[in-house]
Formats: structure tokens, sequence, C-alpha cells
């Protein structure tokens, strides 16, 4: 039975971080429905084959009878069609489905390699600051500096364009934003306390910085990797775009769009421009609001203060 | 009909449209003088001199700045398309001594627009025109044409390839030297001596290359910016003004004499070719009435599919004579000299589905099948297919046969780059499907135009060394009409040097014998029936796999009265058309 004299008073309730970060992540809907909209975009990515087998058409197959006309034009969404076909007679969704694939799979990578590459070298330059900080720090201006379209498509048209190329042209032009971020840092951490601490408890370079600092960066990396996810997938779809991304017939979003641009058949067929193009914009959205999400459940001193003077007027 | 200066083959090309015409609505009014014509293009003209390679676009330049001996009627009528009339010679001589002798007359009154004041165009300046392709400096592309039959012109050019590209000493070659061939007993006669009879003689001098050149052009490199600056044109048009990549504006040439031209009638008072504009911008530009023709672009197929349904009469059709056909590599030694056997090279023919690729290209109105090497109406085009399939929808059944039989039964891998501009990835992908169906797993890789001709396919060693197994590629005869020979001979002939357009050094010694006496022959209908068994011939051991003939779309403003095809152009005349604003 419990008190009486408890009853008016509020409960206390004990939460962990992982569980009050949760419940801030939760009141964000613009979050949530980003996070939906990702999660629902994975399924469809995996479930690509599901959707070959339930719609009955192939990826690559072109069904010159039934998804072009006569005179070679993309038959628009319809029964048999729902996204319409490309200008090969292929179906769209279909493709929609495996170029996800693609383009999820290159972000996500890409982002992972970069993110992973950022730190490492983020880490090192600002702990050990001095000559490391200054050839890292250059390197990374140097990399900043370089016009990375213009090199990317020399670097394509040398090696021949592949999805490998793709993920290392986009990890070459990406790791050093988190790596400049990480770098300043480790330069604030690495002056505090419990960093002393461990360096008088006899820890070496390599222990204080993975046992001590990387914990303490999480939130940044966490949400600069999620953040550089659709710059990933813009990416491989401007290469795409170009014809220097991923080889036809293979789909992709950017392949998609680069197709329906060219021979102007986009003025018959608003399908094949809208419909990836409003896939691409929403992925690269919802990445981005997550991101901006994740920061804010994360890390809530940074947070506008607007709504807490709201819950004060109430 | 997309070229590109930088793809010599496309560069060689001078499209050469013959045939349907589907003619816009007869205008009744009366022929209206001035305006001034706005032609929009994505690249400039790349050359104003007559020698070096040109783009195929340049010809319609040329036709309105430079006069030759020979030259089309614009017309809406397929036969006097390409029709070889006389231009700065009075008529089409008959060639005397056994064919080997051909007398030009020259046209008086026709001009110079030479610094010092108007000047008679003589037989000298033909030969000089002559002498000048092979400067060492930039030569003619349709040189070695020009050499195998011109007594003597072989040996001058030797001796001239020796001389310095500088511009004294090239003029001193040219003007201390004579070609043996070329006679001018007086001013107004021009005599050629041919080493062997060839009946497109007449043909070939309708080239721009051919054009005859001013005694003043020696002052300069060729087409160098002096050249340029110092234009001589003897054509009705003559150069005002030129913005690099932006503008070049043809005014009237005062030295030009409307009653010595019966080619052109020049309505316009000024020409302005616009460089720079998108295909689709150009087509809105020609719908509002803001520009009148298209100089490079070919209309985009949606476009034309567009314009077709609205019924909008300014459209029409022209063949040019462009084919597109598959090249198969027959010198790698990949899948261990697969391609050598013809076996496999039919089964390829057996599987192409070229209804696809019809229909990719936008439907019969765009394409036709093509089972031969000579396109329709080029003499020796006629119906006859090797590897026939129902609806011309290709037979993988047949085509597996075969390869079983070669030894492959489980097929084969073959490597398939393509230039990544246009329709081209589109038909790479349907030509990737429709080899499937028969056991081929092509791998197409993307490669940008700039280097798909030059570093790419015109290099054999790529070919040696197995870089690639089939490529797809396009080909249009040099001149319009009797053009059988400028098909056969650089891709399908090879006499022990490797030529730049035959791929795969494919060579036929029936084949070569039967196309020698089908040039030689005066009968012209024995002529036809040669050029007919060399093409069967050839296409018996399948050295590619034709796809199709294409039609070029073609579309003008609503101001443009008279738009007559000019077969070498594949496009409106500028100098027949006028101005109804």
């Amino acid at each position: 039975m419990t008190a009486p004299a408890t009853d008016s008073a509020p409960a206390v309730v004990q939460r962990g971080s992982f569980e009050l970060t949760l419940r801030r992540l939760l009141r964000d809907k613009a979050g949530l429905l980003a996070l939906s909209f990702i999660l629902l975009l994975v399924a469809f990515a995996l479930g690509a084959g599901v959707v070959e087998a339930w719609t009955g058409h192939s990826a690559f197959e072109q069904y010159r009878d039934t998804g072009l006309t006569p005179t070679g034009m993309p038959v628009g969404p319809g029964a048999e069609f729902l996204f319409g076909t490309d200008g090969l007679g292929r179906d769209v969704m279909v493709r929609l489905a495996y170029g996800a694939r693609t383009s999820l799979t290159i972000g996500v990578l890409a982002s992972l390699i970069a993110s992973f590459i950022g730190v490492s070298i983020g880490l090192v330059a600002g702990y050990f600051g001095g000559w490391a900080d200054i050839v890292l720090g250059r390197t990374m201006d140097l990399v900043m500096s370089i016009p990375v379209l213009l090199c990317a498509l020399a670097l394509v048209s040398v090696f021949g364009p592949s999805v490998i190329l793709s993920v290392a042209v986009i990890v070459f032009f990406s790791w050093t934003t988190i790596g400049r971020v990480i770098r300043g840092q480790v330069i604030s951490l690495r002056q505090r306390d419990f960093v002393q601490a461990s360096r008088s408890l006899g820890a070496g370079p390599v222990s204080i910085m993975i046992i001590d600092i990387l914990p303490n960066l999480s939130v940044p990396i966490i949400v600069y990797t999620t953040m550089m996810i659709p710059n990933g997938i813009v990416f491989e779809a401007t290469l795409s775009f170009l014809g220097l991304g991923i080889v036809p017939p293979a789909p992709s979003w950017g392949g998609m769009l680069a197709e329906a641009a060219s021979n102007s058949i986009y003025l018959v067929a608003w399908w094949l421009i809208m419909i990836p193009g409003a896939i691409l914009l929403i992925t690269t959205l919802s990445f981005n609001i997550l991101g901006d999400a994740l920061r804010d459940a994360l890390d809530p001193s940074g947070r506008p203060t607007r709504k807490r003077r709201k819950v004060s007027k109430s | 009909m997309r070229s590109n200066s930088t793809a010599a083959l496309m560069a060689l090309a001078l499209s050469s449209a013959t045939a349907i015409f589907q003619a816009g609505p007869a205008f009744a009014e009366e022929p209206q003088k001035g305006g001034t014509l706005r032609i929009l293009g994505s690249a400039e003209v790349d050359r104003f001199d007559t020698i070096p390679p040109a783009t195929s676009d340049a010809v319609n330049f040329q036709r309105a700045v430079w006069r030759q001996l020979i030259s089309f009627a614009a017309s809406a009528d397929t036969a006097e398309q390409v029709k070889a009339v006389g231009d700065l010679a009075e008529d089409v001589p008959v060639p005397t001594n056994n064919g080997l002798t051909y007398t030009f007359k020259l046209r008086q009154g026709a001009m110079w627009n030479a610094p010092g004041g108007a000047r008679q165009i003589t037989s000298e300046d033909i030969e000089r025109g002559f002498k000048r392709m092979c400067n060492p400096a930039i030569g003619s592309p349709h040189l070695t044409y020009f050499e195998n039959l011109i007594v003597g012109l072989a040996d001058y050019c030797a001796g001239f390839a020796k001389v310095e590209a500088k511009v004294e000493p090239m003029k001193a070659y040219i003007e201390a030297n004579d070609i043996t061939g070329i006679e001018t007993p007086s001013a107004d006669v021009v005599t050629f001596n041919l080493k062997t009879p060839a009946n497109d003689f007449i043909y070939l001098l309708s080239l721009a290359t051919a054009a005859p050149a001013p005694v003043e052009v020696l002052n300069y490199m060729p087409d160098s910016p002096e050249y340029r600056t110092n234009f001589i044109s003897n054509g009705p048009y003559t150069i005002e003004s030129y913005v690099p990549d932006s503008m070049l504006r043809l005014v009237r040439n005062p030295a030009w004499k409307p009653e010595t031209d019966p080619l052109r009638k020049a309505y316009v008072d000024a020409i302005e070719i616009v460089a720079g504009v998108q295909a689709d911008a150009a087509m809105q530009q020609l719908q509002s009435g803001d520009g009148d023709m298209l100089y490079d672009h070919s209309i985009p197929p949606a476009s034309a599919q567009m314009l077709i349904a609205q019924g909008d009469e300014k459209m029409s059709t022209v063949t040019t004579g462009r084919t597109r056909f598959v090249w198969i590599n027959t010198v790698s030694n990949n899948n261990g000299g697969a391609l050598k056997n013809v076996k496999v090279r039919q089964a390829l023919s057996y599987a192409m589905d070229k209804a696809a690729i019809v229909q990719q290209l936008g439907g019969p109105t765009f394409a036709k099948p093509l089972n031969g090497i000579f396109p329709p109406n080029v003499i020796g085009y006629h119906e006859f297919d090797l590897y026939p399939s129902k609806d011309a929808k290709g037979d993988p059944e047949k085509a597996k046969a075969l390869l079983t039989e070669a030894g492959y039964p489980n097929g084969l891998k073959l490597k398939m780059p393509y230039r990544n501009i246009g329709s081209d990835p589109a038909l790479a992908q349907t030509i990737q499907e429709s080899l499937k169906k028969a056991g081929f797993e092509i791998e197409i890789s993307p490669v940008p135009p700039a280097d798909f001709y030059p570093r790419l396919i015109t290099n054999f060693s790529n070919a040696q060394n197995g870089v690639w197994d089939l490529v797809p590629a396009g080909w249009s005869p040099d001149w319009p009409g009797g053009a059988a020979g400028s098909i056969f001979l650089p891709q399908y002939s090879y006499n022990g040097t490797h030529g730049t357009f035959n791929f795969s050094d494919y060579n036929s010694d029936r084949a070569n014998e039967l196309a020698a006496k089908a040039s030689a022959t005066t009968d012209a209908e024995e002529s036809v029936k040669l050029w007919q068994q060399v093409d069967e011939t050839v296409m018996a051991d399948a050295p590619t796999v034709p796809l199709v003939a294409v039609y070029t779309m073609l579309y003008h403003g609503p101001a443009v009265r008279n738009f007559l095809p000019y077969a070498p152009g594949g496009q409106g005349d500028w100098t027949n058309v006028w101005l109804s604003r």
C-alpha cells in the first residue's frame, strides 16, 4: 500500500541517459517522421526482391511491347507499371528499389569510412598538436581546397567508373569536415582534468585517445556521420548523373535522373524526373532532419531556448 | 548528324542527304529578299579554311561562302538532291580517254572577293586548291581519295611532306611545283588526268576540300587567325564579324553575281550563326520564331514526337546516309579468339534485335533496320538479309545454335565500350539486352565522347590488346549519291597498312575485286549490281552487325520559306531560304 503522504507529490523516476535521449527524440515530431521515412526506405531497398516478385518485372528487362510505345516513348504510371517505365521500357518502381540499395549502400558505407578516417586524423592532430597538427591540418585544408567535381571527373575518366571508385571519391572529399570538428573538440578535451588524471596514472597516448577521449566524442561523431549520409547519396547521384558513377544498366537514382534528362525525354515523361527526384529530395531531407534531431536529443544544451520559455510560462 | 571535331570519324562524315524528304507545304508566296537568318547551334563553325578536317555541320557554312567545281542543287526532289551539277564548272563533263581525262570549262564572271577588288576565278586557282590539300601544316582528311586517283598528286605530296610547316617554305613549294595530272591550258580550262577510271570522281569534286584557293591565302598558315581575318570568299556571302564561341556573322559578298550562280539564290542579306545554345533552348527559340534554323543540333526524339503529335508542318525528315552498326573485333585473343570464328559473328548477327533499336530511336519515322553496309539511296543498297528474323526482332534460338556449333554452348562474355552522349547509352543497353537472350553477356562501359573515337577506337593497339570486343559505331558517306566507295574503301578494305576506320583490318579479296570493278565501270547499272555483290560478300563474313539507317529530322522557324535540303549538309540550304517575318 502506498503511503497517503506521497500521493500528492509527483513520482520521481530515475531515467538513464539513453532513456532520456530516446524520450527527447520521440518528442521531436519532425525527427520521428524522418526516421520513419528512412526505415521505410531501408525496407523498400531490402525488399527490392519482393517488389520485383510482386510486380513481376525485373530491374533490367526492357518491356518493349507493354512498357514502350511503338515510337519508343515510355509509358506513364498505371496499373501495370505503378511508377511508369523509363526510356528503355523498364519498370521505374523496381529500378527505384534497387537504386535505393545502391544509394543507401554507397551513402552509408562512404559516410562510415569517411567518418572513421576523419575521426582518426582529427584525434591524432588534436591530441598531439605541434607538427602532427600542422601537417594533418594543412592536408585537410588542401583536400578542402580541391575543386571537388572537377577532380572527381578527372579521376573517374582516368580509372573508369565503378562503385568502388565512387565510394573512394566520396570518402576522399568528405572526411575533412568531421576531421576538423573532432580536432577542435580534442584540443579542448585534452586539457581537461580527467585526461590529466589518466596521464598521471600512467596511461599512454593511444589508451587516452581511445578510452578517455573517444567516448566524449560520440555525440559529434553520430551527428556528423548521419549528416554525411545525405551528402554521400547526393554525391553518388551527381556522379551517376554525369555518367561517371554507377555503370548502366545497374540502377541508381542519379543515373535514372540522367537518363530522364538526356534526349529531352522528361518533356514527355514527367514521372522520370518527379519520382526519383522527389525520393532523392525526401531522403536527403530526412537524413538531415534526423541528424538535427539526434543532435538535439543527444546534446540538449545546444537546443534553442524558445521551448523552455514556453514551458516555464505554462 | 551529331558530330564532334575531335571525333575523327564524324569529322570525315560529310553526311550525304539523299532521299526521302517529306517536303513541307508549298508556299505560293513571292520570294522576298532581305532579313537576317539566325542559325542556332551548340558548337561554333570549327573551320573557315577549306582544307583542314571540319565537322559535317560546317558543310552548310561552306555552301554559303565557297564554291567548287561541282555541287548539288537544294531540292525537295530526292533524285535532284544527289545529282552532281556544275557550280564553278559550266557543266559536268563526260570523261574522255577511256574515263581517264576530265576537262572542265570554268564559269566566267565567278569572282573572288579579293582585297584589290573582284577578280575572276581561274584554272590556276583550282590547281592551287589541290596543291594546298597536302600542306605539311594541316592536311585534308580526303587526301587519300585524290592521291589514289589524280596522276602525280602522290609524288607532289611526298615532296611537300618534306617541306617545313611554315608560310614561306610552303608558299615557295606550291609556287615552284606542279601536279602533273592537273593541267591548266588556259585561264578558263582545267583538265584532270586519272590513274584509273573512277565513276565517283565527279562527286569527289563536290567536297569543300576541292575548292579553289586564291593566291593571297599562300601568305597565311591554313585556317590561322591571319587566314580568318583576311578571309576571301567566292560564294554569295562573306564573313563580317566573328566572336569566338559566340557568333559568326555573314553578309553579302559584293563580288558575287547572282547570274553566275545557278545553285544559290541568296535571298537573305545576312546570316548569323549563334553558338552555345542548348538543344532544348534552340528548339524553343525556333518554335517562338526567335531563331530560324539549327546548326549542329539534332532534334531530341522527345521534342520530335511532340511536334509530330501536334502535326507541325515545319517538321521534315531527310536520309543523311548515316548508318549505325556494331563493329566486331577480330584481331584480339579475348575468349581464345572466339570472334575470329565467323560462326560466332554470325550468331551476333542473328541475335541482334534491330526492331528494338528502331523503336529506341523513335520508331520507323526515325530509322529503318539495315542488313548491309550501304544505307538506302546509296548505290549498292538493296533489300537482302543474310541473317533474317521475324520482324527484324532477332533470332536468339538460331544464334544459340550457331554459338554451340562454334564451341561456346555456355555463351560468351564480351566487352563493349560506348560513347556516353545522346542516345548512345540507351542504344548500348538495348544491344546488351538483345544479345543477352542469345547467351552473350555484354559488359558495357561509358567512354567520354571526346575520347571514344580518337583515343579508344581508332587506336589499333586497343583492338589488338582486346580492350574492346564490340563497339557501336556510326558512319556517314563523304558525298551524296554514288558514295558506295566512301563507305567500302575506308571501312571494309585493307591494303596491308592499317586503315583508321577499318577497326580490325577486315579484308576480303573478292569484295575488293568487285569494288574495283564497280568503281571503274562506266555502265551505271553494272556498277549498281557490282556494289550489291560487294555488300553481300562483306556481310557473309559478318565483320560488323548493321543496325539501322537513320533519318535526320529537320525543323525550322515560322519565318523560314523555301526550306529545301542541301544534301551534303543534311540541312535546309541557307543560300536558298527566304524570310517572311
